[in-house]
């Protein structure tokens, strides 16, 4: 009998199986010959209208819609380079902006091209006030000179050209199409841009097609891709089994450990390369002992900056040399770089009245991060070599910035935490994090040097019309915050991103993160 | 008559429940630290964006005018906005929703298929090989963690064998040429019901793994269980009485012994439905699945509480629900037990 019931159960599951294998072999019917590119992205994309978009949506808005000018990578001869405008200039103070824009191009709805639309654009995203609008808080009116020419009157000097190629706030879309439909409508799988990709369906939390627009203004060339899929992969160990497998063509943040025999590989590609977020480390200037200056610079000593990049990061990194990342314009190596010196640190803390430490510090840093996490435990080993006991406490992020907004007094001695641009400015990092503030938003070291802030509001002013000026200033403000150790500036994040072999043209520009513009490539 | 006079009071004792469980939920996601007006407006907002989101989110009522506000839209449907992605919620629950339902009823099938079965034979010939066998298989379903089982699974039919997908709930090619009409949101439904043959072979074949896995600890439960009551039940007089009557064993065991012994064993599953719900986060992280879990897990980090309010009171709608039909299938099952 159980014999039976055994021979019963196997053969169950030898049917099962063979049903199994028969419907995975069988071929799903496809049309021919499509190239179709597929992008394992780790995070799904909360809102992807492009007046609100201030996320990782960057990476499917860059493909559906276009702003009017472009950030180069870095290395790049020019630092921008046209994109729906062909050339622009400003008067001499920068209070006035016109653009030409290009001509013939049309949305993906059919409908033209012009000023009338810039003009549109950015009133719907100032108007909405959400995401990255306040880019264009500087913007009194948008003139509508002719067909194909437009002027900004801004009521306060800025830098329009790069305000008007970052990567959130700055998409143009047809005022026909947006009037039309609403914010939900956009969510739920459409656009209406004018970039080269449409958006054609859009499952939320799973999946994302793009399809070639045919009349792009660029137009096509033969390997080019005609579909483009974005399929939500939160699993890092998932993303690389589907590069591995070839069931995704690009990805990104994947364990370091695998990088390099991912690289070995024939058919996968590692690109690695500086990117513009940096890692550091606002320091309490309201809350003994860190509102003393020799404090700080102790604490700046002690890190072990070489030790971590290597060993942690496993180089895919560099040391920051100040507030402003590598490649981006205002950045200077010739800043002074604090080195690990237990030495150095000892010194500075007798002068100051510590001479064995005796005092305890509390640094906040966002909980699942590794690398934070490990930042914390490197530091807390040499700063109890100096007498200083250092708890490292991992928050989410909603807690973490609710205790540094609140009392300095009662809050962090340190909140660790990633800084990124949403105008590629060193403005964008001075005023973010370190200008004064009355009510506390990003100044999360409760910084207040009226010197520097006026040296890093009057290279903001510059920014548009003299531009080798303002990077000069910045360079100044950085000097004087490293100077005074306002913050730790740990490290600049490397962007690696994994391609199949297969595919050309793969450029990352650090200006649009995780950004794969799909046009430039082809396979 | 009574039943139905029971169903009344279990109904009315079920808007209790949700009502207590939203008032408890709505308080404590306000009292938790974050601030959703500058989460509604983006990751850096300034001050007079923060400002406008305050007032145009209503966040500067006093906390019960808000809860009034918002239970008065949900009696018309309307599960409010999410605060992170400011779509509305309902558009989420359309999404998500079925699809861990589909995830989660094709599991529990599977543990009734391959659990009942199992666990009957294991009791009705203990100590056979088969039932040290099955033993061994609850054992490992209960105690192995589910991440881990995943991605051994993944690792062994994906990497090895390559005969099951790794993930997600249909491959490229069928979104792109064979998209599945959304009626129910059940892939599998869905496909047969409008005679999309390649997306319903593609959608069976990749919810096996998934299913399976989470499936994995209900299969254990449900072996263990049965095969204990089985063994209970097996020693009764009335069953000696049909053996010796010449009734066929197969009719014994499932027709006359399981209908005793099923009761806790369907209790169990049913309460672990309705846990997966959301607690199969870990398996839709690794399987790439648009569930409940990693939806909720989501808001809960970024404390988007619209969003966290909405999941609470369909679970808890869930639950109520179930165990109601629980209670009642029970009476029907088994005339001894009274309602009430």
């Amino acid at each position: 009998m159980r014999y039976q019931d055994l021979l019963k159960i196997l053969g169950v599951a030898v049917v099962l199986g063979l049903l199994v294998s028969a419907c995975a072999g069988a071929a799903i019917p496809t049309p021919p010959k499509e190239n179709v590119a597929i992008y394992a992205h780790t995070t799904t994309f909360p809102d992807i209208d492009p007046s609100i978009s201030f996320s990782n949506d960057s990476a499917v808005t860059s493909n559906a819609y276009e702003t009017l000018v472009w950030y180069n990578p870095p290395g790049s001869e020019e630092l921008l380079s046209p994109g729906l405008a062909t050339s622009w200039e400003s008067n001499e103070d920068a209070t006035e902006w016109t653009f030409d824009l290009r001509q013939g191009i049309k949305f993906h709805d059919g409908t033209d091209f012009n000023a009338e639309a810039v003009k549109y654009s950015v009133e719907r995203t100032m108007g909405m006030g959400m995401g990255a609008s306040y880019i264009w808080d500087a913007v009194e009116e948008v003139e509508v000179v002719d067909d194909y020419t437009a002027r900004f009157k801004l009521s306060y000097p800025a830098p329009l050209d790069l305000i008007a190629a970052s990567g959130y706030g700055a998409w143009i879309m047809s005022p026909t199409c947006t009037e039309a439909h609403d914010s939900a409508w956009l969510n739920e799988g459409h656009d209406c841009g004018s970039g080269p990709y449409m958006i054609e369906s859009y499952e939320r939390g799973q999946r994302l097609v793009m399809t070639r627009f045919d009349d792009y203004w660029g137009g096509w060339k033969e390997g080019q891709f005609d579909k483009v899929v974005f399929d939500i992969v939160e699993d890092p160990t998932v993303r690389q089994q589907m590069i591995e497998a070839g069931e995704a063509d690009v990805t990104y943040e994947l364990p370091r450990e695998n990088l390099e025999a991912l690289d070995a590989r024939e058919d996968a590609t590692v690109y690695t390369n500086p990117s513009f977020q940096n890692l550091l480390g606002l320091l309490n200037h309201k809350k003994p002992p860190l509102d003393n200056k020799l404090v700080r610079q102790a604490i700046s000593y002690a890190f072990p900056y070489e030790d971590l990049i290597k060993s942690v990061m496993k180089g895919y990194a560099v040391q920051a040399y100040g507030p402003v990342p590598t490649g981006m314009w205002g950045y200077s190596d010739d800043l002074f770089q604090y080195r690990y010196d237990l030495e150095k640190a000892k010194e500075l803390l007798a002068e100051a009245g510590y001479p064995n430490g005796g005092f305890k510090l509390v640094m906040t840093y966002a909980t699942g991060d590794m690398d934070e996490a490990q930042v914390g435990e490197l530091w807390k080993a040499e700063l109890a070599k100096l007498g200083i006991e250092l708890e490292v406490r991992g928050m989410s992020w909603e807690p973490q910035w609710d205790l540094a907004k609140s009392d300095p007094a009662v809050a962090q001695d340190i909140l660790v935490f990633y800084w990124w641009p949403d105008v590629v400015s060193p403005y964008s990092f001075l005023r973010g994090m370190f200008h004064c503030e009355e009510e506390i938003l990003f100044n999360l070291g409760y910084l207040c040097n009226p010197e520097l802030d006026e040296i890093m509001d009057r290279a903001n002013e510059l920014s548009g019309s003299d531009r080798a000026e303002a990077e000069r200033l910045f360079i100044e403000a950085q000097k004087i915050l490293i100077e005074n150790a306002d913050a730790v500036f740990f490290y600049d994040v490397n962007n690696t991103h994994v391609l199949r072999s297969d595919i050309k043209g793969y450029v990352d520009n650090p200006a649009y993160p995780h950004v794969v513009f799909f046009y430039k490539l082809s396979r | 008559m009574r039943r139905w006079a029971y169903v009344v009071r279990r109904l009315a004792l079920a808007a209790l429940v949700l009502l207590s469980v939203s008032v408890i939920t709505f308080f404590i996601s306000r009292v938790v630290p974050s601030d959703p007006a500058a989460k509604w407006v983006g990751p850096r907002p300034t001050k007079e964006q923060i400002a406008q989101a305050r007032v145009k989110l209503g966040l500067d009522k006093p906390l019960y005018v808000q809860y009034l506000g918002y239970m008065g839209d949900l009696l018309h449907g309307d599960f409010g906005v999410s605060v992170r992605t400011h779509q509305p919620i309902i558009r989420d629950l359309q999404t998500y929703l079925p699809a861990t339902l589909e995830l989660v009823g094709v599991g529990t099938i599977m543990a009734v298929v391959i659990g009942i079965p199992l666990g009957v034979f294991s009791g009705a010939k203990k100590n056979s090989l088969l039932d040290h066998l099955s033993r061994l298989l609850a054992i490992a379903g209960v105690s192995m963690p589910t991440f881990w089982m995943g991605l051994l699974l993944q690792l062994f039919f994906f990497g090895k064998l390559g005969i099951l997908p790794l993930g997600s709930r249909v491959d490229n090619a069928i979104t792109l040429y064979h998209p599945v009409q959304q009626i129910t949101g059940f892939y599998l439904i869905d496909s047969l019901v409008t005679g999309n043959l390649p997306a319903f072979r593609n959608s069976l074949v990749h919810i096996i793994l998934p299913a399976f896995t989470l499936a994995t600890y209900a299969i254990g439960l449900t072996i263990r269980m049965t095969r204990s009551t089985m063994i209970e039940v097996l020693e009764e007089g009335y069953i000696t009485a049909a053996r010796a009557a010449g009734i066929p064993e197969r009719t014994i065991l499932f027709r006359l012994a399981l209908k005793n012994a099923i009761i806790p064993t369907l209790t169990v599953l049913a309460l672990s439905f309705v846990y997966s719900l959301t607690g199969a986060i870990l398996v839709e992280v690794i399987f790439s699945w648009p569930g409940l879990g990693s939806y909720v897990t989501e808001a809960i980090l970024s404390v988007d509480f619209p969003a966290i309010m909405a999941v609470t009171l369909v679970v808890t709608v869930f639950y109520v629900f179930i165990n109601l039909f629980m209670d009642l299938w029970q009476a029907f099952l088994d005339p001894r037990i009274t309602l009430g």
